[in-house]
């Protein structure tokens, strides 16, 4: 018994001792909003991700415009080339 | 594909590989700072977009006036060509703007009229796909509004009243800039030429298929 009421008691006095801490660390209230033109540099859009989203979405776009017509090229070659086959073998027979 | 398609094809790979040097060495601008370099893929995308829609158009009118297929098949790359790149320019510049100026999009009329004809652009491949006979002749006409609509998409920036850089910006350049922009330029212009090289082939084996399936019609 005599433990746990020595152990409250520690707690509470720590418990004491942080709360100030606490309440420095806390932002101060905010009485009013002041108007700013520009925005402080930490907080502004950075460049980099919209510069680098730009690149790889052109490169991209073009990479994947290069493949599709590539594969449709390919495709209709084989195609021509099985029926032209398929033509020569019909005249023959 | 001719002899020269493939080394052209590894040159202008080299180019694009090359590219991000090349921009990364150019100098910031002073007002944009890092974000003003979408300019050298941004910029040769729209000159692109203008030249795609101007041989779309050119392509079409000889079409009409001739009826050689080959025209129409030039017209046909070129108008894909042009919804891509006008995709990119489309792209890009909402990229750019948002850090430039606050916004992903302004009605002005330079970047209007580069929207409509990026639709009409869009209308032509649209109305050949599902335009059932004879749509390639109605497409053809579509085109020439494309092509007209070209001089006013380059020429509002300096007529209305827009935030949109002026066209005096690229003579103005110094050579720092100007040079990444020249050599991205000419990398875009020869992507543009391999790819419209290889879509009119695909167009031309289309049209072979398209005779064989015929002939083979006619024997059954």
């Amino acid at each position: 018994m005599r433990n746990l009421i020595r152990t409250i008691a520690v707690v509470f006095a720590l418990t004491m001792q942080v709360s100030p801490l606490a309440a420095q660390t806390q932002p101060k209230q905010q009485e009013e909003f002041t108007p700013v033109d520009q925005l402080p540099p930490q907080e502004q859009l950075p460049a980099a991700p919209l510069l680098v989203g730009a690149y790889a979405f052109v490169l991209l776009m073009l990479f994947g415009y290069l493949v599709m017509v590539s594969r449709r090229l390919s495709a209709i070659q084989s195609e021509v080339t099985r029926l032209d086959a398929d033509l020569k073998r019909a005249g023959k027979g | 594909m001719p002899k020269w398609f493939q080394p052209a094809t590894l040159l202008c790979g080299a180019m694009f590989a090359i590219s991000p040097f090349v921009i990364a060495n150019a100098p910031y601008e002073s007002t944009m700072g890092l974000v003003q370099k979408v300019f050298y893929y941004h910029m040769p995308s729209a000159w692109l977009f203008l030249t795609a829609s101007v041989v779309c158009g050119i392509a079409s009118a000889r079409f009409l006036a001739t009826g050689n297929p080959r025209h129409d098949r030039t017209a046909l790359a070129a108008a894909e060509m042009a919804v891509l790149f006008g995709l990119l320019t489309l792209v890009t510049g909402p990229l750019w703007a948002r850090k430039a100026w606050g916004t992903w999009w302004v009605w002005d009329a330079r970047i209007t009229s580069s929207l409509v004809g990026w639709m009409i652009a869009w209308a032509y491949l649209i109305l050949r796909q599902y335009g059932g006979p004879g749509s390639e002749k109605l497409a053809a006409g579509l085109a020439l509004f494309g092509m007209a609509n070209v001089p006013f998409i380059y020429v509002s920036v300096n007529y209305w009243r827009t935030i949109h850089p002026a066209t005096t910006v690229v003579p103005k350049l110094p050579f720092s800039m100007g040079f990444p922009l020249l050599f991205c330029l000419a990398a875009f212009y020869l992507l543009m030429f391999l790819l419209m090289k290889l879509r009119t082939r695909v167009a031309e084996q289309q049209a072979r298929l398209d005779a064989i399936y015929l002939s083979l019609d006619e024997q059954a």
